[in-house]
């Protein structure tokens, strides 16, 4: 059984789900967040490339028509401080010299021809002599002691100078800068919330899926009779839960009807069997000759031998459909075994075998006393009747925390290569056997029936090797001491 | 010793009375739950015996009404089913041993005597048990015959008691068992032959007559005569 809160959250179904659905969330908004960025940037660009184009227009216009003389550095001068007054996107601290635009003449030759702008001149002829600025394209100038480029429009003038205009890009930038600072304290906002919402509703979900697991695991090992919880919503979850109950509904049925099939077989068989049996038996004490006490006597062992193939067969078929019914009390598996070999030793001498216990002393489970007796003579007979003469068959209990520890060795020939995989199966037996093959089929349906594991081997060393592991603690409680006490009697 | 016997099957019914008048006890018999009911308040009986599926009643139910009623005397439960609930069950409800079909009607003849000594003379026992030339002293635990020690093993003693106990009866295999070990189980194999055979070696030793006999078929019986 597993809890909610005994399960770490980062290995929980809920916290994979919301992971991958945050990472997914992320990535989308992300990349739609560039192509918004690129788009902005794009936009912004183009705009001041129009307004650069235009007032690069306008000034080479003026420079054009203003007579060349002590008047033209005014006049353009005038315009180009006019022009930068209108810079777009132009922040209002800016309040100092403005060296966010420049207007630039360079003569025929090369040289300058007129400044208009903060601080010296040098800087930004050296950059606009060092680069090719086509004109009509405006493109980007870096200038040394800035940091932020420059976009720059070019106008060639019909007396073969040059006239510049340049807007730094810095406020530009700044604008972007801001934008991608908010979206992504956005974004990671965003992705929170969404992380969370999924991540609780994931869990909502799952935890009804976890109680659905936990009713049916419950259900498994206690009665059929009760059912998963569902909920009103018709979801999947609810889907999930109806048609587990639907299952159990009709798993329900079947192992009814099994109970009421073995029940009135059984009933069906018995009778006669009883009857057959006392008229025979009554037959044999009635002083009958010697030659017809022989013939029913050998009847009447062939019905003990079909009575006792149909109790099996019945017991084999309920443990298998887990229709087992366990009455649990606490038993002593080392004393149980003692007296088992108390019991078979006499038997097992005749043939030949030797048996030994190694046990760490008292050993008590709680389990079904009448089928681990059974379960244990099964192991027995099992072991007198497949080993040859002068084996020695080994018997081991330990005990761990929680479970109770059972190995049966012995040196003999082991299981057949073709039928080790299959031994636990009804009616699977070794070429030589006479039995039923139900002894083991009943012993691995009885140790399932409680929880246990059991494992067939054959040793490297040669023989056989039966390992069985029983819990100690019955999950079903209710021991009820009192009936069982009477009904060992 | 009165019996009520209640069993609907009119063959087996025959049988069981037949056997059990045979074996000296007062048979009333009834074929269902109603009659049985009637008969049970009408007299006294020392012991019952009831089959569970009656046509008219579940067999558990009479048995719980007629405790109820303050039936008293044992009830030996005969069963086609034999799951464990429905021993239990039968058990809880004041029936004192169950048999599941088909048995041997020498285990049940002993059963019921069992039922019956149990619950009238839980006076003085004995300390000394004595068939013909054999004899027990159950106090130290030791076995003679004809004044002479056997050697026994304390299990060996146990078995030995059983079948004295049961002298002139007949005891079969699930009986033993159920008595000397404690265990309801069917083996496949022949160890509880195997152990009268090793007791058999050491009581009926040569030149005494043999005391215990097989009958086949049926279980072993030590001769009383």
């Amino acid at each position: 059984m597993f809890s909610g809160t005994a399960k770490p959250i980062m290995r929980s179904a809920a916290w994979r789900l919301s992971l991958w659905a945050t990472l997914a969330f992320a990535c989308g908004t992300m990349v739609v967040f560039v192509f918004l960025q690129q788009f902005v940037a794009g936009d912004i660009q183009r705009r001041t490339d129009a307004w650069l184009t235009g007032e690069a227009g306008v000034l080479g216009d003026v420079a054009a028509r203003t007579p060349k003389g002590a008047l033209y550095g005014r006049v353009v001068r005038e315009v180009a401080e006019l022009a930068s007054r209108e810079v777009p996107h132009k922040p209002g601290i800016n309040l100092g010299p403005n060296d966010s635009v420049f207007f630039l003449q360079t003569a025929g030759d090369g040289s300058l021809a007129l400044w208009v702008g903060a601080g010296d001149a040098g800087a930004h002829l050296d950059a606009v002599r060092s680069s090719r600025i086509v004109p009509e394209t405006p493109s980007d100038l870096h200038v040394s002691g800035f940091d932020t480029p420059f976009r720059v429009a070019c106008v060639r003038m019909a007396n073969g100078s040059n006239v510049y205009l340049g807007l730094s890009e810095r406020d530009d930038l700044r604008v972007l800068r801001n934008l991608r600072i908010r979206f992504i304290l956005l974004w990671l906002l965003i992705v929170f919330i969404g992380a969370a919402i999924v991540f609780y509703s994931t869990r909502r979900v799952l935890r009804h899926i976890r109680n659905i697991t936990d009713a049916a695991s419950r259900i498994g090992e206690a009665d059929l009779s009760s059912r998963v919880p569902t909920t009103r919503r018709n979801d999947e979850v609810a889907q999930l839960a109806l048609t587990l109950n639907h299952m159990l509904d009709r798993i329900e049925s079947s192992i009814h009807q099994l109970h009421t099939i073995t029940g009135s077989l059984a009933h069906d068989l018995r009778s006669p069997l009883t009857a057959v049996r006392a008229k025979l038996e009554m037959a044999l004490t009635a002083g009958t000759k010697d030659e017809e006490s022989e013939s029913i006597v050998s009847a009447i062992e062939d019905m003990d031998r079909l009575t006792d193939f149909l109790n099996k067969s019945l017991d084999v078929a309920e443990a298998k459909a887990n229709a087992l019914r366990l009455n649990r009390v606490a038993i002593d598996l080392d004393e149980i075994l003692r007296v088992m070999i108390d019991l078979y030793e006499p038997g097992m001498s005749e043939k030949g075998l030797r048996v030994q216990l190694s046990s760490t002393g008292p050993l008590e489970i709680n389990a079904d006393a009448a089928l681990v007796h059974r379960m244990m003579a099964n192991l027995f007979d099992n072991e007198l009747k497949h080993l040859p003469p002068s084996c020695t068959v080994t018997i081991s209990l330990r005990t761990s925390e929680d479970a109770a520890l059972l190995v049966l060795e012995d040196n003999g020939p082991g299981f057949e290569a073709g039928i080790a995989g299959h031994i636990f199966e009804r009616r699977v037996k070794g070429r030589n056997s006479n039995g039923h093959g139900l002894g083991l089929a009943f012993v691995d349906a009885v140790v399932r029936a409680h929880g246990g594991t059991i494992e067939a081997q054959n040793r490297r060393e040669g023989g056989a090797r039966l390992t069985i592991m029983l819990p100690r603690a019955g999950n079903q409680g209710s021991a009820r001491p009192s009936s069982m006490a009477l009904a060992s009697n | 010793m009165r019996v009520l016997l209640v069993e609907d099957e009119l063959d087996i019914q025959g049988f069981l009375q037949r056997s059990l008048a045979e074996a000296g006890y007062q048979v009333e018999a009834a074929g269902d739950a109603r009659t049985a009911e009637r008969l049970a308040i009408e007299s006294n009986h020392d012991a019952l015996v009831v089959d569970l599926g009656l046509p008219d009643q579940d067999g558990l139910s009479l048995i719980l009404r007629l405790r109820q009623l303050g039936l008293s005397a044992p009830v030996l439960i005969l069963s086609a089913r034999r799951s464990v609930d429905d021993r239990v069950r039968g058990l809880e409800q004041g029936g004192d041993d169950y048999l599941t079909k088909p048995f041997a009607l020498a285990e049940l003849l002993a059963r019921l005597r069992n039922l019956v000594k149990r619950n009238t003379s839980s006076s003085t026992e004995a300390t000394r048990l004595r068939v013909l030339d054999l004899e027990l002293d159950l106090l130290r635990r030791e076995a003679s015959r004809s004044g002479e020690l056997l050697n026994l093993t304390p299990q060996e003693f146990i078995l030995l008691e059983y079948l004295c106990r049961n002298a002139g009866r007949v005891v079969t295999r699930s009986m033993i068992l159920d008595e000397v070990w404690g265990m309801r189980i069917q083996p496949d194999t022949n160890v509880v032959d195997v152990h009268i055979y090793r007791l058999r070696g050491k009581v009926d030793t040569d030149g005494r007559g043999p005391l215990i006999r097989t009958l086949r078929g049926v279980g072993y019986v030590l001769r009383d005569r």
